[in-house]
Formats: C-alpha cells, structure tokens, sequence
C-alpha cells in the first residue's frame, strides 16, 4: 500500500514543500525538525521524515503533555507564565533588527545582567522541555553549570536557569496537574 | 573468460604505465611469471596470480579498453586529474503517490599532486575608463595592472584595452616581455565617456583570439564600475560564444553602481567569475587572485549531464563552492561548471524530484561529469549512478552534517536572491519577506553581520525606499561567498 505523500506545511510560514524537502522553499527554515539548524533531534521513523505541522485543538496522545511554562525572575520576582505549544526566544527586545523575544528580559535589567538580544530557546518535544543556548555572549546555566551552545538540555519542574547572571526558576504544568 | 574487476590497478600489478604498449605488457608479464612462479627459488602463488589475471585482460584490446573506460567511470584511472564523488541525503526513500524531493551533493577536486607545468597565459586586459572611474579608481586599477605585468612570465600573452563609449585597443596582443609598449598604455589610461561594455569586451576578445592556442589558458579581464545600457545581450551572446572557443572571462565589479546580475551571467557564460570589489584598493589583490587561479587550473569546460529515469526530474542545480550561484540546467540536463582549480574544490547540490509508486531498489539517476584537462586538451569522462531503494518503510538514515551546513547556506543564498527578484517584479512586500527569512537563517547560522544588513535593507524597503547598493551588493556577495565546512 502506498503512502499518503501529503505535502510538509513549514511550521513557521505555512508554505507547503514537496515531502523529503529539507530546507523551507519560501523562508529556509529547517524543516526536519522546525527549528534551527544545529539542534536536530534524531527524527523518529515517521515524524522526523514528514515533519508535521502543528495542529491546534488536537487530541494529544502523550498524557503528560507540557502546557504551561513558568518562569520566575529571581531578583525581581516578576512571574511569566509562557504556553509551551510554541517555541520561546529568550532575548531583549531589538525592533530594528527583528528581535521580538517571547520572554523578554528587558525590564528585568536584562542588559545589565549580561543578557543577549537572542540569548536561548526553550521548547518542548514528547513531553520534555529543552532549553538551548544561542552562542549568547554570557551563557546559559542549568543548575549552575554551564551549557554548550546550540544544544538542546532537558530541564524538569523546578529547576534553576541562569541566563548571563539573571537567576530564574521554572515551573512546569502538565496536563496531569 | 576472465572477469573485469576495475577496483584492481592491473597496470600497477605488472609494474608499467597505464600507457604501456602490447610488447611492453607481454614483456612485463614474463618478468613476473618468472620471478612469482611457484616452482622457482623465490615464488608466491598469489603474486603470481594477480599477474596472471592483469595480464589476461591487458593483453585482450578489446577487454583492456572495457576495464580501462570502467576505471575511467569511477575516477579510479591514473588519467583523470582530479576525483569525483557523490552523496546522497538518503538511500531509502517512502514509497509514495505524489513526487517527493531528494538531494544530491557532487565533490570535484582537483588532484593535489598533479600540478601540471605552467601553461602559457593569454589575456586581454579589458578596463571601464568611464569618467566614474576618475581618481582612485584609476590609480589603483593601474597599479593593479603594472603588478600584473611583473607577475607574468615574459612568454605570456597580453594585451591592454580601454573603452567608454568606444573601446581603443591601448596594447595589442603581445609577448610581455615587451614591457614599454604596455607601460605606455598603462600611462594612456584617461577617464572619460560613458560605459558601453560590448565594444570593450568584444575588443578584448579579438586580442585574445588572435593569439589563442590550444594549449594556452585563453582569458579576458573585464574591470569596470558602471552599468552598461542595451547592449547586454550581445554581450552575453559574445561570452557564449568565447566560451565555445574556449576563451574564458572574468567579471570584476568595482564599487555599488555596476549590474551584478548582468556580470555574475557574464562570466559563467565565458567560464569564469565575477567579483566584487568593494574599495579600489582591493584591486590589486583580486587581480592577483585571478591570475593565480588561473595559472592552476587543472580542468576546464567541465559539464555535468543527468541520464534521468522517466519518473524523475532535475529541480534544481546550485554550486556550493568555490562560491554560491544557481546554474542553469539546459533542457537536455545539462550544467556548464567552468574551471577546476587547484586547492579550490568544486561542489555542487541538485535537488531531484521523483516520482516513484513502486518499490524495490533503482537507479533513479545517472550523472555525468565531462572536462577538459587543461595541460593535455584531453577529455575526460566520469560517471556516476545514484541508487535508491523505495520501500512503504524506509530506513531513516541522518542526512550527512556537511551536507545539511551547504544546504542551509545555499538556501539562504536563494532566498535573497529571491526578494530580489521580487523587488524587481515590484513586489515590496514578498521581497522583505524574504529578506527577513534570510536574516533569521543568517542569524541561525552565526552570521550576524550579514543578518543585520539583511534587516537593514528590509527596514527601507518596507519604509517604501529602495535596498541601498551597497547592501544589496553585500548580501549577494556576502552570502554567496558563505564559507563552506570542510569534513
């Protein structure tokens, strides 16, 4: 029986590419895996090849499904509560170079604290939550220690992420809660 | 009857050259039978019998042609001047009802070793002497030129020609020994006039032609800083033909006002490149660059032909090194490359549309590489296959790091090459879109410089003004000169 060769929507324009396409036709987005180019997640066999878009208001089949992630800057208390269905640029915010992050430390004193303009990103696949580090001039820390740029690090409830020297605190909500 | 096997060096077995001619194989073969035969003081059987099965094919004609045209095939020959390999981004694809892409990347190197003895240069020095290249422009594209005069050897062939609205041939072609006739031209050099490129070039390529050998590297420097108006078209035309007769050309832009399109097709019609030159006192360097790469060239006139299966089809062809550019696929499938030089490898990216609902494992394409060696004329011919095996659930193989890194930058090279293209059909809003998209990606991949030229001109154009010169003459140049991983 034949495959359905249904088209690979670009999770970040909505253009449709021919199946096996790697790079998005009209915005070069990496499409295997919808994100940058470094961070590949190994595909598993029928996901990775198709790269699905996301569907909204979809029954989930993992239980556990991360919808919520809550960060709370330490040293100013303020808490951010950022939905994980979509990926989240850690950053200041630069309108004449198009940086518009999804948590934006600008009002933390972002700057003083050694924060880039796109510092990191966090997302979430099958349930984990990932944070990954943008080659940022200060770094990223998970749990104090120092994390390689351009990789994924899985990090779970309650754990603490430093981006240059802003401590914050994150919080997962699942659908288990 | 004996079996062909081309992964087997049967000229190295009997210890002669690829060359050698019947007596010599005979000859050679009874040296060895004597000293390897088991029954002698010093045998080896399995010696022996290597020499044996060499010897079996070479003596044949008919069966020396067959291995020595597969050895050729797969770039395993003494003869060919430099390697060709293939890799695919999978082995394994879905079986499925509608088309799905595939890629393919091609490495051409040129052989370290095989540097052959410095062929004779021919040029024809081809100089914009509008009055926009009044001042230092001029200054420095004569000191470019007289460093070009001490770095030829006195054999070579120059020759010296301006134009503006006309083109005046400063120095015909000649020796460069003599050097005061093209010291004098060099001093000749007053800007004044317009820029009609055609007259300059097809003057240039007369000088060339008249003194063009078969073993001489044949080649035309254009240098201007202008546009050239109506005349575009008989100027590509006339590099198409130089490169049928083996002229090659270069293109080198100074400054932001010249037409980089018009250049870039300029030069791949006559085989060679265009650059460029942002301060006039970069001239000098380029100049230097292009001779040197010239003087190593190893091959020329290299073409690419796709045999393809009738459900497949060529989606697109783009080189990847030494610079990026999309090539024109003919309707007969096929991709002129230009010159291979040494140190300088050539690769190139296809992209493969196939078609395929039944499964198993086939040849889904067959890809030809011709050239021409430089030293000898000789043609060369390489061949390889790409195999794919179709299934309902295909082995998932990571595609190759090196291949996904040329892929990203080549896509970021199109994409502006695309918003261009839009601006020029007057669709502002799809070119900052692009141009957007290949910041992001820019910014992905590390380049924040270009990435914010990038947002720069997007920020104009969205403010409904035009993309700066220099901008845009950045990111094109920019992006298509994104340095390459190695492996």
């Amino acid at each position: 029986m034949n495959q359905k060769g249904s088209k690979i929507v670009c999770p970040s324009c909505g253009a449709e590419n021919l199946p096996g396409t790697l790079f998005c036709v009209q915005c070069g987005t990496y499409l295997p895996s919808g994100g940058p180019l470094r961070t590949e997640p190994l595909p598993d066999q029928e996901e990775g090849r198709l790269a699905r878009p996301r569907q909204e208001g979809k029954e989930e089949e993992i239980d556990n499904r991360v919808i919520n992630i809550e960060v709370e800057v330490l040293n100013t208390g303020r808490k951010v509560l950022l939905s994980a269905d979509r990926e989240i640029l850690v950053g200041r915010l630069d309108a004449a170079h198009g940086i518009f992050p999804e948590l934006d430390m600008t009002t933390d004193g972002g700057l003083e604290q050694g924060v880039s303009r796109r510092h990191a990103r966090i997302y979430t696949r099958d349930g984990t939550c990932f944070v990954e580090d943008l080659d940022s001039t200060n770094g990223t820390f998970l749990n104090d220690e120092r994390v390689t740029p351009y990789l994924p690090y899985a990090f779970r409830d309650g754990d603490s992420l430093m981006f240059g020297t802003m401590r914050m605190k994150v919080h997962i909500y699942t659908n288990e809660k | 009857m004996p079996t062909i096997d081309p992964q087997k060096d049967y000229y190295a077995a009997l210890g002669i050259p690829a060359t050698a001619d019947e007596d010599q194989i005979k000859k050679a073969y009874r040296d060895k039978a004597r000293q390897y035969h088991p029954d002698s003081a010093n045998g080896d059987a399995a010696l022996f019998r290597v020499a044996h099965e060499a010897y079996e094919i070479l003596q044949d004609a008919a069966l020396r042609r067959a291995y020595d045209r597969q050895r050729e095939g797969r770039g395993l020959s003494e003869e060919a001047p430099f390697t060709f390999e293939l890799l695919q981004n999978t082995k394994y694809l879905p079986i499925l009802d509608t088309s799905q892409m595939m890629y393919v990347m091609l490495d051409i190197r040129a052989k370290k070793d095989l540097r052959s003895s410095r062929r004779r240069l021919n040029l024809a020095l081809v100089i914009d002497r509008s009055t926009s290249m009044k001042g230092t422009r001029m200054q420095n594209v004569k000191l470019a030129a007289k460093d070009l005069l001490d770095s030829l050897y006195t054999e070579d062939r120059l020759s010296i020609v301006a134009f503006s609205d006309r083109a005046e041939v400063l120095a015909p072609s000649d020796r460069v020994g003599n050097t005061r006739v093209f010291n004098s031209a060099i001093a000749a050099l007053t800007p004044s006039g317009g820029t009609e490129i055609y007259q300059g070039l097809l003057a240039g390529l007369n000088q060339v032609t008249n003194d063009a050998l078969d073993t001489s590297i044949n080649h035309v420097i254009l240098l201007t800083d202008g546009r050239t108006y109506g005349d575009e078209d008989q100027a590509l035309s006339a590099a198409r033909r130089a490169g049928a007769q083996n002229i090659g050309i270069s293109a080198l832009g100074i400054g932001e006002d010249w037409n980089d399109v018009f250049l870039d097709k300029l030069a791949r019609y006559g085989g060679g490149v265009s650059q460029y030159i942002r301060t006039p006192s970069q001239v000098r360097q380029v100049l230097r660059e292009q001779i040197q790469g010239l003087t190593n060239t190893v091959a020329q006139r290299m073409a690419l032909t796709f045999g393809l299966a009738s459900d497949v089809r060529v989606n697109g062809v783009q080189r990847a090194t030494p610079y990026i550019e999309s090539l024109e696929c003919t309707q007969e499938n096929l991709v002129s490359l230009g010159s291979l030089t040494v140190g300088e490898p050539v690769t190139v990216v296809v992209e493969l549309v196939v078609n395929q609902s039944e499964g198993g494992e086939r040849r889904v394409a067959r890809i030809n590489l011709e050239a021409e060696e430089s030293s000898t004329a000789n043609r060369i011919h390489l061949r390889k296959d790409i195999n794919v095996t179709f299934s309902t659930n295909p082995v998932v193989e990571p595609v190759p790091p090196r291949m996904l890194n040329v892929l990203a930058r080549v896509s970021v090279f199109q994409l502006q090459e695309r918003a261009w293209g839009a601006l020029e059909d007057g669709n502002s809003r799809q070119a900052t879109r692009y141009l957007e998209a290949a910041a992001t990606q820019l910014f992905n991949l590390g380049y924040r410089e270009l990435g914010q030229a990038a947002m720069l001109e997007v920020g104009r154009i969205s403010q409904g003004g035009d993309p700066t010169g220099t901008g845009r003459k950045k990111l094109r140049y920019g992006t298509r000169a994104l340095s390459m991983p190695s492996e």
